[in-house]
């Protein structure tokens, strides 16, 4: 299979706080994988650093055999990015802020035409494109921001919390899109605190923690490292993440 | 009501407000703790009182008796001022603020009943304003007691106590009742409601700036005491009124005043509580721009890129359809009706011909060109908020986004410049019989003010979205205006050079003046992309 990113030992501090401390690992293009942690674990920071707005203090990400820190404009043009709460630019209406995405990725008239109100109509956006992005829901906001991350057609996808507020039904299309993209030899990293998606939806997972990889592999072979055969996902995620002491947090709070 | 609950959440209210527009960390600390306000307020109030009492007291008699009489008008002007100031300053808070921040008050969630809130919002503005409260009592303190007027001075401190509230309960009801009317008129209005929105938030921001230039504050300060005297039936100026007969010894007209303003007060506190109650959640407001079917832009500028397009397009609706960002469209009209008022006396007089009066209307008219331009362009990348995301992710160089930047600040620039110069050669010879020299040295500040306010912006750029943000550092805005009026500087000198010594300008200035323009130009243009890719190279957010 053909290798879609490869992460090097990649290093990124913020000040005394070390986010991402010699992260490696490869995806190949029929691949999703789903990165997990407790928050603060440096997921997001490494995702940024995959799409090169971050910048690594070492290491080296490759994303379709093109290198982040040498060429980030031909990085950022084919990779889909979806950022974790994305803010959006309210002023805008719908279908402009997707038009000014679409130029800005270099979409011509013709191509604009033809995707814009197909994915406004898959993604239920249908007759609200013209009002301002301020009136939307929190909802609508996010699929307009999966929108703008897939409407370049872009070669691997990095999504960051990706179905925070979306409606069962975009969920599920959002769940399909990244497996039908698999199946077309579009791979995604994907970041999820929701567990049963993540169990769904990934064919691989890596789990961090403190910014470091705790384990990498499917969901069995992850059950199989915390000797928790036919747990859930949860279960071997609080056991690896040695957080499992929810019991004894619960008594305290309701005490 | 909870009065227990009205003073947390007075607390807290103070402290987002003065937390939330002080840029400073150490002044927001400081003052962000409402405990502080109040030692320094009277300490402010002592201080200037004391102060005042001794030049007084200093003083010789024929001055103290050229202060006596107008010591009382000026009492009775304070409490009208304060409530004057209270309602313009809380309007202008709820303008500035960024339109996410409004829907996400923690009183639409907690259980504070609309009294409650009303309470404990109008006790927080008072607070934050008592300050100027402090400073026009203070000022008033010292020739009230040297004047033996220590009486008159305690009536006007309490009613104008009493004005701050009622000017601060106003607040409240605009703030309820326009929540409501613009969320109905702009799902009606869609596109024209937001020109409507543009229009009067700039004439309001011209009118605030205007009103603030001595002129105009000294012709209100004659005018209030008239008015108050003329307007009697207006309950706003029945606290002045009722300091007003204190003074001439009016015991019936004081009391009738002053109960009547506390009445008065009484009923506004029950109406804002009755308005917050009845529009107590902010709607959303939905705004729709047309109702066609979407046709993708085809647009595109001369000599740039789809991209450069795409984001000048964007950033020209972020001017016009953000409410927080226009103020920066009110810039020109102040700056030009400021430069108005002090170069159009001067264009009358028998030295308007000379060159020495062209250097100075060349001078005058390059500084609100250089500022406006340097404002917009200083401004340009801050100002993408949160949302500067986009701009990293986007396959796009940091060229593209200079010349994106650049052409945006400069064109508004260059139809400031000739609008404002042409009105000014209607209105004045010397101005007409040189519009080319002076447009000439009017394009090249443009220039050389949007490329370096491009620099600064990338250097000190401020996403946050707050309440009045700068979207540039201080140092950012300080430097950055510094060095465009210095740059203006530099290029209108060889043009002066030559008028002061020829009369008129010589080949050689007008090339010297351009070829600096062009330097500036072409030094600061590779600066700022070099800023630029250093900043796009790590998300600031």
């Amino acid at each position: 299979m053909v290798e879609a990113l490869r992460v090097e030992n990649v290093v990124k501090s913020f000040g005394n706080l070390m986010a991402v401390k010699g992260v490696s690992f490869t995806l190949e293009s029929n691949q999703i994988l789903g990165l997990l942690g407790p928050n603060g674990s440096g997921k997001s920071t490494l995702m940024k650093t995959m799409v090169g707005v971050i910048t690594p203090d070492a290491g080296a990400i490759t994303v379709q055999g093109v290198n982040v820190a040498s060429n980030p404009i031909e990085v950022k043009r084919i990779v889909g990015f979806v950022p974790e709460s994305p803010r959006l630019y309210e002023f805008l209406s719908g279908s402009e802020y997707l038009d000014f995405v679409a130029t800005v990725h270099g979409l011509g008239p013709d191509a604009k035409r033809e995707r814009i109100p197909e994915f406004l109509k898959a993604f239920d956006l249908e007759g609200r494109e013209n009002e301002l992005i301020h009136g939307y829901s929190q909802g609508m906001k996010q699929k307009l921001a999966i929108i703008a991350g897939i409407l370049h057609r872009p070669r691997i996808l990095i999504l960051d919390e990706p179905l925070n507020a979306l409606d069962p039904r975009s969920a599920r299309i959002v769940k399909d899109l990244i497996h039908k993209l698999r199946d077309d030899g579009v791979p995604t990293v994907f970041s999820t605190h929701v567990l049963e998606i993540a169990d769904a939806v990934c064919d691989r997972i890596i789990i961090m923690y403190n910014g470091t990889t705790l384990a990498d592999g499917t969901v069995e072979e992850l059950r199989s490292k915390a000797h928790k055969e036919g747990s859930s996902l949860e279960e071997v995620f609080l056991t690896l993440t040695g957080t499992s002491d929810t019991r004894e947090v619960v008594e305290e709070l309701t005490r | 009501m909870n009065l227990r609950a009205v003073y947390s959440l007075a607390v807290v209210l103070t402290r987002s407000q003065v937390r939330g527009t002080q840029r400073s960390k150490l002044l927001a600390r400081i003052f962000g703790e409402p405990r502080v306000i109040l030692p320094v307020d009277l300490a402010l109030l002592l201080g200037l009182g004391t102060i005042g009492y001794v030049i007084i007291s200093s003083i010789g008699n024929e001055l103290q008796g050229l202060l006596i009489p107008i010591l009382p008008k000026a009492l009775a002007g304070i409490p009208s001022a304060i409530m004057f100031m209270a309602i313009l300053f809380g309007v202008l808070y709820e303008i500035s603020q960024p339109i996410q921040s409004l829907s996400t008050d923690l009183v639409n969630w907690l259980p504070i009943t609309p009294t409650e809130y009303v309470a404990g919002s109008t006790i927080s503005e008072s607070y934050i304003y008592s300050f100027v409260l402090c400073l026009l009592l203070g000022a008033a303190l010292g020739p009230s007691l040297a004047f033996g007027m220590g009486w008159i001075w305690l009536g006007a401190a309490a009613l104008s106590v009493l004005a701050l509230f009622v000017g601060a309960f106003v607040v409240e009801i605009l703030d309820a009742t326009t929540n409501r009317i613009s969320s109905s008129f702009y799902r009606k209005s869609g596109r024209s409601g937001i020109i409507f929105r543009l229009i009067a938030t700039v004439a309001l921001l011209v009118f605030i700036q205007l009103l603030f230039s001595g002129y105009i504050i000294g012709y209100l300060l004659q005018s209030i005491i008239q008015a108050a005297l003329f307007a009697w039936f207006v309950p706003v100026v029945w606290p002045s009124l009722a300091v007003l007969s204190s003074s001439q010894g009016n015991t019936l007209n004081f009391l009738l005043f002053s109960s009547s303003s506390v009445v008065f007060g009484v009923v506004l506190f029950a109406l804002a509580a009755w308005f917050r109650g009845r529009f107590w959640v902010p709607v959303p407001v939905s705004i729709k721009l047309s109702t066609g079917t979407y046709r993708p832009t085809k647009f595109r500028l001369p000599l740039v890129g789809a991209a450069e397009t795409a984001l000048i397009q964007k950033d020209l609706r972020s001017l016009t359809r953000r409410r927080e960002m226009a103020r920066f469209l009110a810039i020109p009209f102040v700056l030009a009706i400021s430069m108005g008022i002090s170069i159009l006396p001067l264009s009358t007089g028998s030295t308007s011909q000379t060159p020495g009066f062209i250097f100075v209307t060349a001078l005058l008219y390059t500084l609100p060109v250089a500022i406006f331009v340097g404002a917009l362009s200083m401004t340009s990348i801050g100002q993408e908020g949160y949302a500067v995301w986009h701009i990293y992710i986007a396959p796009i160089k940091p060229s593209q986004i200079f010349r994106a930047k650049v052409l945006f600040a400069a064109c508004l620039g260059l139809i400031f410049s000739v609008a404002l110069l042409t009105i000014f050669s209607f209105l004045m010879s010397t101005v007409a019989a040189n519009y080319w020299t002076i447009l000439l040295i009017g394009v090249l500040v443009v220039m050389e003010a949007s490329t370096l306010g491009i620099y600064y912006a990338a250097r000190f750029p401020d996403f946050r979205e707050m309440v009045r943000s700068r979207y540039v550092g201080v140092w950012g805005s300080l430097l950055g205006l510094a060095t465009a009026l210095g740059a203006s500087l530099l290029t209108i000198m060889p043009a002066a050079v030559s008028l002061v010594l020829y009369g008129e300008l010589t080949p050689v200035s007008t090339i010297a003046t351009v070829a600096v323009g062009i330097l500036v130009v072409v030094a600061a243009a590779k600066l700022a992309v070099r800023q630029i890719t250093g900043l796009f190279k790590n998300i600031r957010i």
